[in-house]
């Protein structure tokens, strides 16, 4: 402001300053004021409720008791009545209805097909082979202590 | 805007408490009539893709989940079925390696240059006769067993490194690298790049809930259809990088551990790669125009 004011001295004569530079601070100042205001809480309200993280999820798999029954219920849900005896047999070749069995069981035991082994499930009985092996997180040096050592062999596992 | 506009003004009017709820509720209502485009809107037609281009009788395709970015929890909103000879092929990482290596050397142009005892300056003049003084006979004193002498066998001049690998084998090292990174579980397919905010933290912090590890390489079809929210979280973002088709290579799709294509992308690729598979022998370069190049 202080420059603005000596080039205002220099080049156009004490009255511009007297009226032009004052008026302008007035103003600017006033619209500083309104502006923030709305954009903070317009921005506020449209980020809350939609974009939370969900909490982490861990990678362990356990196969449920009752792992045969679930997903011949939903086998039955997806494909109907119609649909013989041997239920794992039924072939997954409509993509509609691998869609949905596959999707449905997803988000019931909380564990996906993996997309490198997706083509290989052809039948229910792929799929139930599938939610049959249970998945650790745990690295192998975890697993190498919880397991079975003989009494000489000691894992220490600090750095 | 005038919903934005509705929410502030409901916003003001409201205690701070209640705010997410009441929130919610209110953009639920006007946005259930928009149909497929919010999470929320009950379930939707499951998107899914097959394969155009006839593969191998032997061979069923591959497939993948097809997901979204536009939530968190949206991991399967269809099934694409991919073709066996791109995604599934023998992987062979001979090829793999060739071509990442000449990727990283047809460019090279090295400018190392040493100069030789001729370029060197002075030396012209035998330092000392050769017999009598006792020392060594020596003839320049820019020779390279000099101290300040030229270099015997250096490097000479600006030297290019470049070579081609025929056309088929760089085709056949990107369908290895798809195959690749079907394989380990490192391939997402997505229906399409939007985001519903240009926040690079939501893009993140997405990659961290889907486990899809600390780079990813996003693949568009093109410049001008790339969404803006995605332009702007990725162009932040070093570890994020957005490209178009035409830029898909095998050093990138191994220097970065996921890779999210889109299903016009995997349509593009499909059509590009599949076609020098049955094709005749050039008379002239494909640079110049062919009437049925894809």
């Amino acid at each position: 402001m202080a420059a603005l004011s000596a080039s205002g001295v220099t080049r156009r004569g004490l009255t511009w300053i007297v009226l032009g530079a004052p008026r302008r601070e007035f103003w600017s100042r006033l619209r500083k004021e309104t502006k923030p205001v709305v954009a903070e809480t317009v921005e506020e309200v449209k980020k809350e409720p939609i974009l939370v993280c969900p909490p982490l999820r861990s990678r362990t798999y356990i196969p449920p008791e009752d792992l045969q029954s679930r997903v011949e219920s939903c086998v039955k849900e997806i494909f109907g009545s119609s649909i013989p005896s041997n239920w794992q047999d039924v072939s997954l070749e409509d993509g509609h209805l691998k869609f949905g069995l596959l999707a449905r069981l997803a988000d019931d035991l909380g564990h996906a097909v993996p997309n490198s082994r997706l083509h290989q499930m052809c039948r229910v009985r792929d799929v139930l082979d599938f939610y049959n092996v249970p998945i650790h997180d745990r690295s192998k040096f975890d697993e190498l202590i919880a397991g079975n050592l003989p009494p000489n062999l000691k894992i220490t596992w600090d750095y | 805007m005038l919903q934005l506009l509705r929410a502030g003004a409901r916003a003001w009017a409201r205690p701070a408490g209640c705010r997410g709820l009441n929130a919610l509720a209110e953009e639920a209502a006007p946005q259930a009539a928009k149909p497929e485009s919010v999470a929320g809107a009950g379930p939707q037609a499951p998107v899914l893709r097959r394969c155009e281009l006839p593969g191998p009788a032997s061979r069923r395709p591959v497939q993948a989940w097809v997901e979204s970015l536009r939530g968190y929890e949206q991991e399967r909103v269809g099934l694409a079925e991919l073709h066996p000879e791109v995604f599934s092929t023998a992987p062979r990482l001979d090829i793999l390696h060739q071509v990442a290596i000449w990727q990283r050397n047809f460019k090279r142009i090295s400018y190392a240059k040493t100069k030789t005892r001729a370029e060197v300056r002075g030396g012209g003049r035998k330092p000392w006769p050769q017999k009598g003084s006792g020392r060594s006979r020596q003839g320049s004193i820019r020779s390279p067993i000099w101290r300040g002498g030229g270099i015997a066998h250096g490097p000479r001049g600006p030297t290019s490194y470049y070579y081609m690998l025929p056309m088929k084998v760089r085709v056949q090292g990107l369908k290895v690298a798809l195959t690749v990174k079907l394989a380990q579980d490192d391939l997402h397919v997505v229906d399409s790049l939007e985001l519903p905010t240009s926040d690079p933290q939501y893009l993140t912090e997405l990659a961290r809930y889907r486990r899809w590890g600390d780079s990813v390489l996003l693949v568009d079809l093109a410049y001008e259809d790339m969404p803006q929210n995605v332009v702007a979280a990725t162009s932040s973002l070093k570890t994020f990088n957005l490209i178009p088709a035409v830029g898909l290579n095998v050093y990138s799709m191994l220097k970065h551990q996921t890779l999210v294509l889109t299903l016009q992308t995997v349509a593009f690729l499909e059509k590009k790669l599949l076609w020098h598979d049955s094709r005749y022998a050039p008379l002239y370069p494909f640079r110049l125009p062919y009437r049925d190049f894809p």
